[in-house]
């Protein structure tokens, strides 16, 4: 109970800090909120002394951000939550009404998403199903190389094909169901394609489990044993998929923009740069209720699907045996890779030639050139380098950061969730504030919020791997605390969350470039791989080689990173439970050789 | 059966609530079969309301473009005062105008009467910020008998008359000011709400947000019944999903097509208009290397506008002429060779930052042609793009070497001469170039001394040739608007000053 208490406190103090934060914000980045609520209201109009004046006058600036702050947390206290200072416009109705739309938005997604991470599994399930598992692994290929699609990619082009050339589906505007579909689809699929991920990495380790044996053995038919399997493997997703509840209705800014949908990410992005403050605390505050209220549901629901076992410390571990991983994929990757960075490194990246721009591909120029008739094998080869250091860096980072924090759950639970739920422009100009425009300050900006998923699936494999078996009877025969994690959780843990955080990197690159519009990050010309994307988004119908080009090169790394990191393994996991139930029929892992050998 | 009753209700309950997840498509047809009647119009505007319509700020514009709200006067084709719910006006001496009203009805029914234009005149005067137009002016207005306003200033006032055409200072019943909606708050007592309360051929009905508003036509409107019905805007921000929506069909008019999709759209659908938009880039006059007039002089040498207008802009831009641009349609004739102009230097690697904003597509990449241009002249040009409220106030301290902008040069009253003195001179509220030079604060402020319009063009010709040579500022492009318009569309006014778009001609 007590513990109860303090989450709560933890979580409440947690969002109060936010909101402060959000108060505050003019006054840390030292950019004056007259001048950008002007400028929101009217992009033209001269900054003349007297009319920032009148405005900060209106807008009670001079009172200062604590009384400000004090006087929209007195009004919250009865419901209300002050009036929008661009529009005047009363907040709570508007934002309400922007996070409902949000909210169908984000429902629509996840019902994709589902259909997407089934997909993805289907052929694990299929196979696992069967006990045909072994020494197959999933390519992974297909769902790495759609994980790492942005959102607005997907979107502009299923707005232009479906929508425009085909006419199937209405292109723009949110008039009634049919209008969620096309939006859903370029938000469901990349988030599909991640959980399928993180599923389809969990499963084998399911159907390799003795209950699987023994049902297989009873005759238990295959389609129940997957079900039972995909429902041991739920609980260890559940905070990822929390995360997603919150961050595609908060954050789906670009699919909003494109689709002309009225949600909750373009309100808080706009709040975000006018400093709208009691807009973008309103609307920050609402999505924090939304994590708060989806953690709590997930962890409801894991409870209901492992609850007994969890309480009776009766599961084994959930990682599957070592396979004979087979190199073929990652060097194909890598090799590709490689050949586009090495035939555009010869050439220039930055002469631009506006007689030449947006052609086909050709001889000279082999995918074709920019809107500024710059040739993209050059742009690509060149960007490669900067993309790739700064992307594993962050990743990185965020993985140690996240594992870090994941071995605290009480502590970073509720960390994971406000940091999830803070909108992206907001997070960077927070960050900015705290650590000015420096020349690593985009990449702490994508580091402050890339790490929070990490920790959530540390935290809820760490949850299941703690009341393992083998880690009880490790427990028995008195192994220390400090020697439980290196020997035990860490190695069991840290496989799967690095191989997330690699499915992950392509994201990490694309947060990178949408960073520019604070004039952090990389400015043109630089053609760093998520910028390069973004520069050429408006002529994607035009000019599709013009981003088929990055995007192509970021699903690659994508597929790289994802077929390449099947090798990580923990070094010298003990696997005694398992050793029994390892089928004869199975070629002896190289873990099995070493607990024999031991 | 339980279960189907269940779930009948969760459908039942679910219906209500997912229907509040929408948007309203507004528009609910008042729509006749017969042709006589004609049909409603549905435009797709760039510009969301940001100040829930209010008429004081840049909202006037959505105000004017929809035929909504109108002033005692209008600006016509060529940036002259033309009447409006003012038949005619004379000066009585240099601080007074008398305007005489026309017979016209406000969309509530009632008379538009002295003291009704009074009254809103009036309360644009009060309200804080004050509308742009009225920037520096005092006035004051007063019923003059049946049908007269006379309006004082307290400075002499020559383009009086021009400045009341803007539509920050649109004339409302009194019903839209009528308190303040309980709003009590921030901007509470000034707001003016223009539903129902206007002049124009069309009549606000409904407001949703910043997402659409619904109009129809105010068939008692002085200058004849509007042909189209009514008029269903969608304000959709991005430029391609505005595109996106005249492709579909789902609108009739689509407003600001990014140029780069321009090319998808049909050819007869496309309309390109010549605006008062000019690119340009301003050379920081006080401090870094362009203090140096042989620099600035290099820097204008090197720049290639052809380039920029048919490589960036597609062909949808005329090349710099100058401040003014083709769409001021008296400026060609009267251009005036700039005036002492230095020699360019050389660059020898003189390294300069070169800013620009992303709020406009295709700044950056005028910024990236032009860093490549300057390079070739000898300058190391290195570039910083931004999000415009967050460079602004860095540009106006003078913090970057060169700055490109589009700057409308026909600022809210539409007087030529305003652009001038706000941008470069020493006293300019908006002077990103940092010029402080005596010869052009002369020439301006002789210009905005200047009362006949055709003596005050000369005049602004003659201050235009004192700052361009200065070569504080390198006019680059001077910006066409792309207006989609549905095949079926006429009678569209595609205007230079983008203040009209829907007229009374205009139908389907």
């Amino acid at each position: 109970m007590r513990q109860h208490v303090a989450a709560l406190l933890w979580r409440a103090a947690l969002a109060a800090g936010l909101v402060c934060g959000i108060g505050l914000l003019p006054w840390l980045t030292r950019t004056d909120p007259a001048l950008t609520v002007l400028k929101a209201r009217s992009a033209e109009r001269d900054p003349t002394p007297e009319v920032l004046a009148d405005i900060r006058d209106q807008l009670g600036l001079d009172s200062g951000p604590l009384h400000l702050l004090g006087q929209w947390l007195s009004g919250l206290a009865h419901g209300d939550a002050g009036r929008s200072w661009i529009s005047g416009g009363e907040v709570l109705p508007g934002v309400l009404r922007a996070l409902g739309v949000s909210l169908l938005l984000m429902t629509v997604a996840l019902g994709v998403a589902a259909v997407v991470a089934a997909l993805v599994c289907a052929r694990t399930l299929h196979l696992g199903a069967r006990r045909r598992l072994d020494g197959r692994r999933a390519g992974g290929t297909g769902s790495a190389v759609l994980a790492a699609l942005p959102e607005f990619l997907i979107g502009s082009v299923l707005a232009t094909v479906v929508g425009v050339q085909w006419g199937w589906l209405p292109a723009l505007g949110w008039y009634g169901p049919q209008w969620t579909v096309l939006p859903a689809l370029a938000l469901g699929l990349p988030a599909g394609a991640v959980l399928g991920r993180l599923l389809d990495d969990l499963l084998p380790g399911a159907f390799d489990e003795p209950w699987a044996l023994a049902a297989a053995a009873r005759g238990i038919p295959g389609r129940r044993i997957a079900r039972q399997a995909v429902r041991r493997c739920l609980p260890a997703l559940l905070p990822n998929l929390g995360l997603f509840v919150v961050g595609l209705t908060g954050g789906a800014v670009a699919v909003e923009q494109i689709f002309d949908i009225p949600g909750l990410g373009r309100t808080t992005l706009q709040a975000a740069l006018a400093q709208d403050l009691p807009v973008l605390q309103a609307g920050t505050l609402a999505l924090i209720l939304l994590g708060a209220v989806s953690t709590g549901a997930c962890r409801l629901a894991a409870r209901l699907l492992v609850g007994p076992a969890l309480r009776d410390g009766a599961l084994t571990t959930l990682h599957r045996p070592a396979p004979p991983t087979r190199r073929v994929q990652p060097v194909v990757h890598g090799a590709v890779l490689i050949a586009v960075v090495a035939l555009g490194l010869p050439r220039d990246p930055l002469a631009l030639n506006t007689g030449e721009r947006l052609r086909e591909p050709s001889l000279a120029h082999p995918f074709g050139t920019d809107a500024l008739g710059r040739d993209l094998l050059a742009r690509v080869g060149h960007g490669a380098l900067d993309t790739l250091l700064l992307a594993l860096a962050i990743s990185a980072a965020a993985l140690c950061a996240g594992v870090v924090l994941g071995l605290l759950p009480r502590l970073s639970g509720p960390l994971v969730d406000t940091v999830n739920a803070v909108p992206a422009a907001l997070g960077a100009l927070l960050v900015t504030a705290v650590a000015g425009g420096g020349a690593t300050t985009p990449a702490l900006a994508v580091t402050a919020v890339a790490w929070a998923p990490l920790a959530a699936h540390t935290s809820a494999l760490l949850a299941q791997e703690r009341v393992t078996l083998h880690l009880a009877a490790t427990r028995g025969l008195g192994a220390s605390r400090w020697y439980l994690l290196r020997h035990e959780l860490l190695p069991a843990v840290l496989p799967p969350v690095t191989r997330h955080a690699l499915l992950r990197l392509p994201g990490v690159a694309l947060a990178l470039a949408s960073l520019g519009f604070l004039g952090l990050g990389a400015q043109p010309p630089s053609p760093e791989w998520g910028a390069l994307l973004a520069e050429n988004q408006p002529y994607a119908e035009r000019a599709p080689w013009a981003v088929l080009a990055p995007a192509g090169v970021l699903a690659l790394l994508g597929a790289l990173a994802v077929t390449a990191a099947g090798g990580v393994r923990g070094p010298g996991r003990r696997r005694g439970d398992r050793t029994p139930d390892v089928p004869p029929a199975r070629p002896p892992s190289p873990a099995k050789e070493r607990v024999g050998a031991r | 059966m339980r279960l189907l009753r269940s779930r009948l209700f969760a459908a039942l309950v679910l219906t209500p609530l997912l229907a509040g997840c929408f948007a309203s498509q507004g528009g609910e047809s008042k729509e006749s079969g017969d042709g006589k009647d004609g049909s409603r119009l549905r435009v797709a505007l760039a510009f969301p309301p940001a100040e829930r319509l209010s008429p004081y700020g840049a909202d006037a514009t959505i105000l004017s473009r929809l035929g909504v709200a109108e002033g005692l006067t209008t600006m016509d084709a060529n940036g002259a005062a033309a009447p409006a719910l003012a038949q005619s006006w004379r000066q009585e001496d240099e601080r007074t105008w008398v305007f005489a009203l026309r017979d016209a009805a406000f969309q509530d029914g009632t008379d538009v009467t002295p003291s009704a234009v009074v009254n809103a005149l009036t309360r644009a005067t009060r309200a804080r910020p004050a509308p742009a137009a009225l920037f520096g002016v005092t006035l004051t207005a007063e019923a003059d008998g049946e049908r007269g306003v006379r309006v004082r200033t307290a400075e002499p006032d020559p383009i009086l008359p021009l400045r009341l055409s803007s539509p920050g200072l649109a004339v409302f019943s009194g019903k839209a000011y009528g308190g303040d909606g309980g709003d009590g708050g921030n901007g509470g007592g000034d707001r003016v709400d223009p539903v129902g309360t206007a002049t124009g051929p069309f009549e606000l009905t409904k407001v949703d947000g910043a997402s659409s508003a619904t109009l129809d036509r105010f068939d008692a409107y002085w200058g004849g019944r509007a042909q189209a019905s009514g008029i269903d805007a969608r304000f959709v921000a991005d430029g391609t999903a505005r595109a996106n929506a005249l492709r579909t069909g789902e609108v009739d008019i689509a407003e600001a097509v990014p140029v780069a999709q321009a090319a998808t759209l049909d050819r007869d659908t496309r309309h390109d208009t010549a605006t008062t938009r000019t690119t340009s880039l301003l050379l920081n006059v006080s401090s870094g290397p362009f203090e140096d007039p042989k620099l600035r002089a290099a820097a204008r040498a090197a720049v290639d506008t052809s380039v920029l207008a048919e490589g960036v802009y597609e062909g949808y831009a005329d090349p710099g002429a100058g401040i003014y641009g083709p769409a001021v349609t008296w400026a060609d004739g009267k251009r005036v060779k700039p005036v002492g102009r230095a020699g360019a230097g050389r660059a020898k690697g003189t390294s300069i930052t070169l800013a620009t904003y992303d709020n406009r597509p295709e700044l950056p990449e005028v910024a990236q042609v032009l860093k490549q241009q300057l390079e070739k002249a000898g300058f190391g040009v290195e570039l910083e793009v931004r999000e415009y409220s967050r460079m602004e106030s860095d540009a106006l301290e003078g913090e970057f070497d060169a700055f490109v902008l589009a700057r409308n040069t026909s600022v809210d009253t539409g007087d030529p001469v305003a652009v001038l003195s706000g941008d470069f001179t020493c006293d300019g509220g908006y002077n990103i170039a940092q010029l402080c030079d005596k010869d052009v604060d002369r020439a301006v402020a002789a210009a905005e001394r200047t009362a006949d319009p055709g003596e005050r063009q000369d005049a602004a010709m003659t201050a235009e040739a004192e700052i361009l040579g200065t070569d504080a500022v390198v006019p680059l492009v001077h910006q066409r608007v792309i207006t989609g318009v549905g095949t079926s569309v006429r009678g569209v006014v595609l205007d230079p000053y983008e203040r009209a778009l829907v007229g009374t001609g205009t139908r389907r």
